[in-house]
């Protein structure tokens, strides 16, 4: 049983996710060249770029969604609490119960608001009423929105606003208390108050989660992060301080890219 | 930790394994229907030379001993030939004329109406069709026939016509509605009118699908059975003229087969091979002028490397050759397709040069400029036919049901509904009951055989095979084969494997094991389809909170798909009650209440038939007649109320792990 600790878990240090020497192929098509680069935990990380520059492809190495797509083949090591999160004797199941995942477009189950938050605690062997309430109330208040729906809890999902169905699916991927939030691209779909929801909802979870966030939408990044990572064809071209990269980029491409000169 | 990980590794493999098992169900019966006939009908071919069986025109099963035997199907197999060209012409005709109605020139609060008619018409069982003809088509032909004769060719040619009829006009209209709107755009930007449009350039660029639509409607005819039998005179010989009678394949095998023993049961099946044979090679042909064939032959060279199944591909690769020689025949036509679709996915200018090309053939001009021919009152009078086609479907439909609800209501009034349908039946009392309870139990047998493996199967395709794999194309080929088999050549092969070789003998669980093998394919295509509408993000949501991919499956997909279960728990429900040929043989015609499942025991439809095959039981029969009437309206009702609506296209499902 104590191995199990051992090897069960994702403590995360002040390094909350540290990737080395990543190369990643789409088949023969290299997709990410040579990415170094630490995430810190506490803290929100954008990653930003034009299209089709790797930045989802990055994102879903951290919690193995990759694994689900033929033909990718990953080189390098992703860190995570100082475990090789491809190491041999990782538990997937733990891994993305410690690293959650927004999607671009909502996508809450066609079922209950209820039995969409629990899903994930269920899924962990949690059957207790009551307990189930209370992870359903905590991620719903998590996620801003236990005032919106908590009379509407037995309502389906569909039936809720595109921002409510995002936040929703927020809730549902706090439900199981992740040290890592991945978010893709989480309000491009979006109207701009809901957008603005869920920056505010970011800046409040970073206490206790750490972000990573794709974004297209440059103000966002500037507005919610604290570092930035500018990627260009698979590259990580610059990462630091999100100040820095808005004010005083050190490569020229950075700069130009920010300024809307290209991308 | 170990052993939990390895636990939930153990579990997905074997799920995974079962499900790959239930896929092959398809492939294996197949493989084993064909096997099972040609053992079967061996000795006959031996007996009689497979040249002689084929060709010689005398068919003497053994009267006089076995000496005199004589097994020539050549009669039959022009008897069958002439019934499917008849049925080819009217239900053909009809058909290709209904879909251009439904599609094009149909206001739009008729469409639906149109479209239940015609699947309501696909859903009538044949022991209908059969009676319906002999007691209304054959009486009137008789009236005009020059030899007062109203059964044979004619009365075969409409029977069948109205009954290939649905299955032609819904392929057609999938083939049309497929047909990119940019070719109409484009033809109507040339100045053309609606109807030249639809006449040279729209119905021409769905050849393709008509003809797949026309094929499956030979197959649907030279299958045919109850009804035939019903109508064709079923005299051994070669017709003359419209109203001579004569004998199909499927009539010799279904009524000899009950007393023939020896050669003669041997040569029943080896007609039965023959016939499955004659399916096989028409599929075949099929598959080729999809213009699937060649493309299908690319992927298999290339993808060999990424074999995933080193022995699947083997078995893969064998058939891809198969197919491919089949497709060599079909060669240009597959490139005319792939042109067509190059065009398709194309500018409106392809569209609109096909049209010019079309309509004006290489007219030009002293300048060069192409001449418009004035808009032809031709392509009206085709309009109108197709209305006209439209119209006849539909007053047959009325008059059929028509018929049948006049008639069944009269016998019920004469012999009692209650005492009809409820009584006790037995010792020259007729009773529903036990069709009640027989087909209770046939539905109830293949639906706890089929449906599981089904379901299995379709969980297989989606969710596990590659999409697009070689594996994937196999299944669906056999799937698709399977399903194009007659009902009465999987009686045979009940006969052969359950009847005879596990000793079941004339049973309901015979019947239903029968029906099981026969109804897959439409559960694994129904569950596949609401499977592949299961949006892919439903599926990553789960997999993102750490689920694995049985609780996916479990606890998302299959919640999800459950209407498309139900839908293809009622279709096989449909086809299960309309189903006689294959019961005869497997499940016996005995009218009393079965004892139990290993008793033999009649369906509605096989009840019916013995009461309309008698002729001492005519009230019987058409009181049966509108239950099985009442019972296919019933299911095409549900299925249009829990059917997909159209309105949202969902996000289909491209990758899997
Ligand atoms: N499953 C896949 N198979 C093959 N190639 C892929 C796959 N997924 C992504 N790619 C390719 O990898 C590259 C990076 O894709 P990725 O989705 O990571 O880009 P992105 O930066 O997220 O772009 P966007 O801003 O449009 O979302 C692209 O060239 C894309 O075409
Ligand atoms: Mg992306």
């Amino acid at each position: 049983m104590k191995e199990k600790r051992i090897t069960d878990k994702f403590e995360v240090t002040d390094v909350a996710v540290s990737m080395k020497n990543v190369n990643l192929y789409y088949g023969a098509f290299q997709a990410l060249k040579n990415i170094n680069m630490d995430v810190a935990k506490g803290e929100i990380t954008a990653f930003i770029g034009p299209s089709g520059c790797g930045k989802s492809t990055l994102l879903k190495c951290i919690n193995r969604m990759n694994d689900l797509v033929e033909g990718c083949r990953i080189e390098g090591t992703f860190e995570i609490g100082g475990r090789n999160i491809y190491g041999a004797g990782v538990d997937l199941q733990t891994l993305r119960r410690n690293v959650g995942m927004v999607f671009q477009k909502p996508n809450p189950f066609p079922v209950s608001v209820y039995d969409n938050i629990t899903y994930g605690p269920r899924l962990y062997g949690i059957r207790d009423k009551a307990t189930l309430s209370a992870i359903v109330e905590d991620s719903l208040k998590r996620a801003a929105m236990w005032d919106e729906l908590k009379d509407r809890l037995d309502k389906s999902a569909l039936a809720l606003s595109g921002g409510q169905q995002q936040r929703l699916c927020i809730a549902r991927a706090l439900s199981v208390q992740p040290q890592i939030l991945l978010m893709d691209e989480p309000t491009s779909a979006l109207d701009p108050i809901s957008t603005g929801k869920i920056e505010e909802l970011c800046a409040e979870l970073k206490e206790k989660v750490t972000i990573i966030i794709v974004t297209h939408n440059m103000q966002q990044a500037a507005r919610i992060s604290d570092k930035t990572g500018f990627f260009l064809l698979g590259e990580l071209i610059e990462y630091a301080s999100t100040e820095k990269i808005f004010s005083n980029p050190e490569k020229e491409q950075t700069e130009r890219y920010i300024t809307g000169r290209f991308g | 930790m170990k052993q939990g990980f390895n636990l939930s590794k153990i579990k997905e493999g074997v799920a995974k394994a079962v499900f790959a098992l239930a896929a092959c169900f398809a492939v294996l019966s197949v493989a084993a229907i064909i096997g099972y006939l040609l053992y079967a009908g061996i000795p006959a071919f031996r007996e009689t030379g497979v040249g002689n069986f084929l060709f010689s025109t005398t068919w003497a099963p053994g009267y006089d001993g076995p000496a005199s035997e004589k097994f020539g199907i050549l009669p039959m197999i022009v008897g069958s030939t002439i019934a499917t060209g008849g049925a080819l012409l009217i239900g053909g005709t009809l058909g290709v004329a209904v879909a251009v109605f439904i599609v094009y020139f149909c206001p739009a609060k008729f469409k639906m109406p149109l479209v239940q008619t015609v699947s309501v018409l696909a859903g009538i069982p044949s022991v209908i069709y059969g009676y319906f003809g002999l007691k209304q088509i054959v009486p009137a032909l008789a009236a005009i026939s020059p030899n007062g004769n109203g059964t044979g060719v004619l009365a075969v040619s409409l029977v069948l016509g109205i009954m290939i009829l649905p299955t032609v006009a819904s392929l057609t209209k999938d083939a049309l509605e497929a047909v990119p709107a940019a070719y109409y755009e484009g033809a109507l930007a040339l100045g053309l009118t609606k109807e030249q449009s639809v006449f040279k350039v729209l119905v021409p660029s769905a050849k393709s699908g008509i003809s797949t639509a026309l094929g499956l409607g030979i197959g649907r005819a030279v299958g045919e059975t109850m009804a035939v039998i019903m109508v064709a005179g079923n005299t051994v010989q070669f017709p003359k003229g419209l109203f001579d009678g004569f004998m199909t394949l499927t009539g010799n095998i279904v009524m000899d087969m009950s007393y023939a023993s020896g050669v003669h049961r041997s040569a029943l099946v080896a007609t039965g091979f023959v016939l499955l044979l004659f399916i096989l090679v028409l599929n075949g042909i099929l598959y080729a002028v999809k213009g699937k064939g060649r493309k299908e032959r690319r992927k298999f060279r290339f993808s060999i490397k990424n074999a995933g199944d080193k022995g699947a591909s083997k078995v893969g690769n064998a058939l891809a050759g198969f197919y491919n020689r089949c497709a060599d025949g079909a060669a240009e036509i597959a490139q005319k397709v792939k042109m067509t679709a190059l065009k398709a996915t194309d500018k409106i200018s392809c569209a609109t040069n096909a049209a010019v090309t079309a309509v004006l053939g290489k007219g030009t001009d002293k300048e060069g400029k192409p001449i418009y021919k004035k808009a032809g009152g031709g392509y009206i009078v085709l309009k109108v036919l197709c209305a006209v086609g439209t119209l006849i479907m539909v007053a047959s439909v009325a008059y059929l049901i028509g018929f049948i609800v006049v008639k069944g209501t009269q016998a019920f009034i004469e012999t009692g509904f209650v005492n009809f349908m409820f009584g006790k039946g037995g010792a020259g009392k007729n009773s529903l009951a036990p069709a009640f309870v027989s087909t209770g139990a046939l539905i109830g047998i293949s639906l706890a055989i089929s449906l599981p493996i089904g379901v299995c199967a379709a969980i297989y395709l989606v969710e596990y095979a590659k999409s697009g794999s070689r594996i994937v194309k196999v299944i669906r080929l056999f799937t698709d084969t399977l399903s194009g088999i007659p009902s009465i050549v999987f009686g045979l092969f009940g006969v052969i494997v359950f009847n005879d070789a596990l000793g079941l003998g004339y049973s309901l669980l015979s019947g239903g094991l029968t029906l099981s093998v026969m109804i897959l394919p439409t559960v694994v295509r129904a569950v596949e389809e609401s499977l592949l509408n299961v949006p892919l993000s439903y599926r990553e949501a789960s997999y993102a909170l750490g689920a694995g991919k049985i609780h996916t499956i479990g606890k998302i997909v299959l919640p999800c798909a459950l209407k498309g279960i139900l839908t293809a728990t009622v279709l096989s429900v449909g086809r299960i009650v309309s189903e006689s040929a294959a019961l005869l043989l497997t499940a016996g015609s005995v009218k009393n209440m079965p004892r139990g499942i290993t008793s033999p025991g009649s369906s509605f439809a096989v009840m019916m038939y013995m009461y309309a095959s008698e002729g001492l039981y005519m009230n019987e029969a058409y009181a049966t007649a509108l239950v099985l009437i009442v019972i296919v309206i019933a299911i095409n009702a549900v299925i249009f109320a829990i059917g997909p609506k159209k309105e949202k296209k969902i996000e289909r499902k491209k990758n899997n792990g």
